[in-house]
């Protein structure tokens, strides 16, 4: 590794580095604007100039552009190189507007840092300025094209590294313009990321224009509770209410990028009916009182009919240290271990997830240093959006990606789709040997060096993920077969750790059933959506004697529950959740609970009355209310170290801070000897499947008001063939018979579906809600709208 | 009405598409083909060369929008590009344009009332030995004088009619 001098500074860096690179990790600030280190280099805005005293190349050079050389000398202070910067920090200022007190990248615009920095704080260019018409881009963000600086690192951003094909750059000279072709909305589910990448102040967040200066935000380091990937992210809020999330930089899993739904998303934390009293059958209460009568409920019924008659509910939205001491409590109560998920099938595959050997999970590093990768039954867009952006990484280093999956995928890059239905893939899991394309596929991967296997937990199911399991050991040739299994929610592999533990042939719905339970506890979910039988389970909610809902979303079972209790968000407390790949990562609290002032204050000031706390801030954090109830008094460290005793596979959780890379977990020890056996449909049948939607099929997405502008009309999708055979035409409206209901919903043909199923997606707000993805297809019957009458 | 392109020639245009590994190559010969049928490009026209390169009509724009002899913007039957470069410069080429313009009536980047006329600033013609220069349509002509550019456009006028 080469080791060089800049400014008196010794350094060894890797080899290929850049001299700015090598800069940057000194501490020495070279002012740049078109280098980011996952866009790379390309020497257009020439603002890193450094003088290069001793290497091949000598004299005045950008340093994004020149590779460290072994003794090299380079001096960033240079007369030669600090008056060129000063220059191009001149040129560059004589058409940027000087409207930084209105401007909301004021104050973390990376333009004012790198002016400043090099040197040009005072404007001698009289003249006019360039000014361009600015276009409509949607409802997220906001164009000022009078502030650009010609960096190109939109463009490359928005269509290199995320895909997007309806941005770009247009002119030339003074005319040049980054935009659309047309005003509209941006298309790309990763269109938020030109606000973090843009250098100054052209491309900024909509919905939060002219409301806070940058260093008016609380923010603190969290992770994205929207999918299971667990992406870094970098939320801010002010006044109570949150108001944006940025990303992270998590080199190891989402880098520095976050897709539009962890973006724009985050409004449910301000949700206007997020319930933040506690209430006993409907009525608000004090806080501390229902907590007392839920614990005297508690004991009461265990002394009555012992602890069988109890039953707990945890979630993949918990944190998992909520989770871990839900698994505490029901010890103390002498009930059966929780379960962690309320779609059985799920947990199924969570559990699955989390028996594979940790060293044989893959991140989305991994991933995009990849090269092979074959998908089997994912639609990364919609279960796992970054996944996509790590893909087409994979893809433009020339990867080949094969994707076998029933629904008509899309991805922002070139791949290769077999359309095979849900239980023609199992099968033919099942038995790989007999398959053609599987033994192909088999071989290939076992020629490759570093192939992955992403695996969807929804579509595959528990008995899927072992399936692929067994078939990554087929195919470790030289070298290991990774598997990236991609799972419901943000700490779905942390449930399926704990859950591996129980007796995992119970099922929730049938002891609610069987009459002997008589209270069930619900933390952080809304067991009447998530189970995949919502209108049973809401059926067997209802026979209990009582249910307890710990949670902070408005749900149906919140305001039906007889102790009901506010849960801060993970932007009102610390935690852990452990991610698809087995990598616990910390989050920080951001705000403190309450209703935003903006709400009180109905845009004017605060209400004046005098209380010790704010409207609004009763709620407690699922681990505080789980810990009163345990009569646990440990901080969050003596918790995580607590944890560590009895999970020695979670052995660094306690080393864990919020920001930082996370841990993976050691290999759990025992592998998990679970199967279950799932009665495939055979092919023929016609069956419908209900499919996770881009937006709005997670409970987070479902609450955001803000991305309801992306959800999707209700529809079926068909394959034209299949429908040509039954004399359906597009659009046509039909009659969907099914065991939850019947619909009526438009046909829309999709070319590239697998044929013999039809595919609904589960939209919260319109009929098809009842729908709940992660099953298998359903029986089902369609008619025309005429023949039904 | 004037059209974007014959079917005749929409149709050998996506047959030659179908041929190439890239489409996207045939992207200035579709634009011109287009203005030489319309007179100039306009929205409707990226978007029907988008559609037939199978590409998003940004990236058609892209290469329209870089190109100032691609009129996305409309112009009068004879658009006049008159070279502000250097060469031109030292031989009288602010004269030229001060005089066209005086001649027909508009400043740089009008177009004269009866259509026919449209006046462009250009940076180079590529044709500095024959400075001072313009360029009619894809027609050339340098040494000029102004008493050569009345006559240029004399027999242009005359052509218009004729």
């Amino acid at each position: 590794m080469p080791t060089l001098t800049i400014d008196n500074q010794i350094i060894t860096v890797a080899e290929g580095a850049s001299v700015l690179d090598a800069a940057v990790a000194l501490g020495i600030v070279v002012p740049h604007f078109c280098y980011h280190h996952t866009l790379g280099a390309i020497g257009a805005c020439r603002q890193c100039a450094v003088t290069i005293l001793e290497g091949s190349q000598k004299g005045l050079k950008m340093s994004c552009l020149i590779a460290v050389e072994d003794g090299m000398v380079v001096s960033t202070c240079e007369e030669e190189s600090v008056a060129f910067r000063g220059q191009v920090s001149e040129w560059l200022m004589t058409n940027h507007p000087h409207d930084c007190p209105v401007c909301d990248e004021g104050g973390e615009c990376q333009l004012q840092e790198m002016t400043i920095g090099a040197g040009h704080g005072i404007r001698r260019y009289r003249g006019n300025k360039r000014t361009y018409t600015n276009q409509d881009l949607g409802p997220f963000i906001t164009q000022e094209m009078n502030r650009c600086i010609q960096c190109y690192r939109c463009v490359r951003t928005y269509k290199d590294y995320c895909g997007g094909e309806d941005f770009g750059v247009m002119g030339s000279q003074q005319r040049v313009f980054f935009g659309r072709f047309k005003d509209g909305p941006l298309e790309s589910d990763f269109s938020g990321n030109l606000i973090d990448f843009c250098p100054t102040g052209v491309f900024t967040d909509r919905a939060n224009r002219f409301r806070t200066r940058s260093w008016d935000l609380q923010q603190a380091p969290s992770i994205c509770p929207h999918c299971s990937l667990g992406c870094s992210t970098f939320p801010g809020g002010r006044y109570q209410e949150l108001q944006r999330v940025r990303s992270g930089g998590n080199r190891l899993t989402n880098d520095s990028f976050i897709c539009d739904r962890a973006r724009f998303g985050s409004d449910w934390n301000n949700h206007p009916k997020r319930p933040r009293e506690a209430r006993i059958s409907g009525e608000k209460v004090e806080f501390s009182y229902a907590l007392e009568l839920l614990e005297e409920r508690l004991e009461k019924l265990v002394e009555e009919y012992g602890g069988e008659a109890l039953r707990l509910l945890g979630s993949p939205r918990a944190s998992f240290e909520a989770n871990l001491l839900l698994k505490n409590l029901a010890e103390k109560y002498g009930a059966p271990a929780p379960y962690y998920d309320a779609h059985p099938r799920r947990a199924f595959a969570a559990r699955m997830a989390a028996s594979i050997p940790s060293g044989q999970l893959a991140s989305l590093k991994q991933l995009r240093d990849s090269d092979l990768i074959l998908m089997v039954g994912v639609d990364p867009l919609a279960e796992a959006p970054v996944l996509a952006l790590a893909l087409r990484q994979a893809a433009r280093a020339g990867t080949r990606i094969v994707a076998l999956d029933p629904r008509p995928l899309e991805l922002p890059c070139d791949f290769e789709h077999h359309p095979l239905t849900q239980e023609s893939l199992l099968r033919g899991l099942s038995a790989p040997e007999e398959n053609e394309l599987l033994e192909s596929l088999r071989q290939q991967l076992e020629a490759s060096q570093r192939p992955v296997l992403v695996g969807g937990g929804e579509l595959l199911g528990g008995e899927g993920l072992r399936l692929l399991l067994h078939f990554s050991e087929s195919c470790c040739g030289s070298h290991d077969c990774l598997i990236f299994p991609v799972l419901h929610g943000p700490n779905s592999f942390g449930g399926g750790i704990l859950g591996a533990t129980g007796d995992s042939n119970r099922n929730l719905i049938e002891d609610l059933e069987n009459g002997n339970v008589r209270a069930l506890i619900c933390v952080e979910t809304d067991p009447a959506i998530e189970h995949s039988e919502p209108g049973r389970m809401q059926l067997a909610l209802s026979r209990l004697e009582f249910l307890a809902v710990f949670d902070h979303l408005p749900t149906n079972t919140v305001a039906t529950a007889d102790i009901f209790l506010p849960t801060r968000t993970i932007y009102e407390c610390a935690g852990t959740f452990i991610n698809n790949e087995g990598r616990m990562q910390a989050f920080d609290p951001v705000l403190e609970p309450g209703i935003p002032i903006v709400v009180t204050g109905s845009g004017g000031h605060p209400p004046r009355q005098f209380e010790t706390t704010p409207p609004g801030s009763a709620p407690r954090s699922a681990v505080h209310l789980l810990q009163w109830l345990l009569k646990d008094r440990n901080d969050l460290f003596g918790l995580r170290r607590q944890i560590v005793k009895e999970l020695p596979c979670l052995r660094d959780l306690d080393r864990l801070e919020a920001g930082d890379n996370g841990r993976r977990i050691a290999d759990c020890g025992d592998k998990l000897e679970e199967s279950r056996t799932e009665i495939w449909a055979q092919e023929g049948e016609l069956q419908v499947l209900p499919i996770t939607a881009r937006y709005g099929s997670d409970l987070y997405s479902r609450w955001s008001q803000s991305l309801t502008s992306r959800f999707e009309e209700p529809s079926v999708w068909i394959h034209p063939v299949e429908a040509a055979e039954r004399g359906f035409v597009n659009g046509q409206k039909v009659v969907l018979r099914t065991v939850v209901g019947h619909f009526h919903l438009p046909l829309v043909f999709k070319a590239k579906m697998a044929r013999g199923r039809l595919i609904v997606p589960c939209l919260p707000g319109t009929p098809l809600e009842v729908f709940t993805p992660g099953g298998l297809s359903l029986p089902c019957k369609i008619y025309s709208e005429v023949d039904n009458a | 009405m004037k059209k974007l392109l014959l079917k005749k020639e929409i149709d050998a245009f996506r047959k030659k598409a179908q041929k190439l590994e890239h489409p996207r190559e045939m992207v200035i010969d579709l634009l011109r083909a287009i203005q030489d049928h319309f007179g100039w490009v306009p929205d409707a026209g990226v978007e029907l060369a988008a559609d037939i390169l199978g590409v998003p009509p940004i990236e058609v724009e892209e290469v329209a929008t870089f190109y100032d002899k691609i009129y996305r913007q409309k112009v009068g039957r004879y658009p006049i590009h008159i070279c502000d470069s250097i060469c031109c410069w030292t031989r009288g080429g602010e004269e030229i344009a001060a005089h066209l313009q005086q001649q027909l009536g508009i400043k740089l980047g009008q177009t004269t009332p009866d259509g026919l006329f449209t006046l462009l600033p250009t940076c180079c013609l590529g044709g500095c030995g024959r400075a001072p220069s313009i360029m009619v349509g894809k027609r050339f002509y340098g040494h000029l004088t102004c008493d050569g550019l009345d006559q240029i456009i004399a027999r242009l006028r005359e052509e218009a009619v004729g």
